[in-house]
């Protein structure tokens, strides 16, 4: 019952298309998928939202798709890769945190390409960004979540870092750097961002 | 200033200056090349190598500086006590972890002039690993400088408006689980 009720609203809806978010005394369940819908059927690109409402004895369950605005739109929507579309390809660094947090779950990885849409390039580009930006600690609610009562063995030095290219357990000391024509130079930032703007004179250095 | 009196300008410029430098999440370099220049007081332009013009730096929280790329692991501090087997080598990490000080301190001395100068001007720098400094310094600070780097705002420190102007660059397929 509450099934043919469910798809029938959802036919109306899309009849009609537009359909605001009714009344405040309604109980909303944010983008609870219940059962699988045809695809084929709806085109929408809303996001859905699970409304009840309570009329006496009868409770209707509906799944309003929300008008969600637009919003601005992108300078290019030609292109492929989301980044391109908003012309950003060689303009962001490991400090753009609000670009950088669409990309990434909850736990700190990354969204797989095919979902997200990005370039082979844009997406390694991303995903050097993030790690990053994850070592300097400038995501500190996109930690992974740790297992109940876990105490870590030793604490960890508290270190300030950027611009990290690799894992700190991985590297190792440098004992001997050698002469100057044959200096084992320290890694800095990462070799797929060097095709980055640089608006000062100095250009970026890779190797310190 | 063209306003002061021949007194007041001689004294405005032989005076000895103390500046204050924070090195919270900085790098420990650029510190260095800040304090040589005022130590050396090549930042003047009375300076002359022998006639001690330079001028005392502070620096303040040095326990927070911050290395670029992985050189906390890779950064080799050597030493060697003069005794046979007796070569060190310690990283960056170990050092800091045993002396907070240590790293602007070296940094600061391999870039002022090899000659018999550098040992005044290494007791005219004065190196904090916390924010908390001798009343007697405080009172004899002069000017702050501008620290080197910017600092990069983390995630929670956008507030929510700002978060919501900034576009969103792709819109997810609805049958998928976001998150």
């Amino acid at each position: 019952m509450a099934a043919r009720s469910m798809l029938r609203s959802v036919w109306t809806s899309i009849a009609g298309l537009k359909l605001g978010v009714t009344g405040t005394n309604v109980k909303v369940q944010q983008r609870i998928n219940v059962f699988q819908l045809p695809t084929l059927t709806i085109q929408s690109r809303g996001i859905r939202q699970v409304v009840e409402k309570q009329e006496g004895k009868t409770t209707t369950i509906e799944g309003e798709i929300l008008n969600i605005a637009a919003g601005p739109q992108p300078p290019n929507p030609t292109a492929k890769c989301p980044i391109y579309r908003w012309n950003l390809q060689h303009k962001y660094n490991y400090t753009d945190v609000l670009l950088l947090s669409q990309f990434i779950r909850s736990d700190g990885g990354l969204l797989p390409r095919r979902i997200t849409g990005l370039c082979p390039e844009e997406h390694r580009k991303i995903a050097m960004c993030v790690q990053m930006a994850h070592r300097a600690g400038l995501l500190p609610d996109h930690k992974p979540k740790l297992p109940e009562g876990h105490v870590p063995k030793r604490p960890k030095p508290q270190l300030n870092r950027y611009l990290t290219r690799w894992s700190i357990d991985s590297v190792k000391p440098i004992y001997k750097t050698g002469l100057k024509w044959c200096k084992k130079r320290m890694a800095v930032g990462h070799p797929v961002l060097k095709d980055n703007v640089c608006y000062g004179v100095k250009p970026l250095y890779t190797k310190h | 200033m063209s306003s002061f009196s021949r007194s007041a300008q001689q004294w405005a410029t032989f005076a000895r200056s103390w500046f204050l430098i924070d090195a919270r999440v900085q790098p420990p370099g650029k510190i260095a090349t800040m304090c040589a220049v005022r130590l050396q007081g090549k930042h003047k332009p009375i300076y002359h190598a022998l006639s001690d013009c330079g001028d005392h730096v502070v620096v303040i929280n040095t326990k927070h500086i911050a290395f670029s790329g992985n050189k906390w692991e890779q950064k080799v501090y050597s030493s060697h006590t003069g005794y046979p087997g007796g070569f060190k080598q310690v990283t960056a990490t170990q050092l800091h972890q045993k002396d907070p000080k240590a790293i602007v301190k070296l940094a600061v001395y391999g870039m002022l002039p090899r000659n018999l100068h550098r040992r005044t001007m290494m007791q005219r720098l004065h190196i904090f690993p916390d924010d908390e400094l001798p009343d007697d310094i405080r009172a004899n600070l002069t000017e702050e400088l501008p620290q080197p780097r910017e600092i990069p705002r983390k995630l929670s420190e956008y507030t929510q408006e700002e978060i919501d102007a900034f576009p969103r660059l792709w819109t997810p397929p609805e049958d998928y689980k976001m998150k």
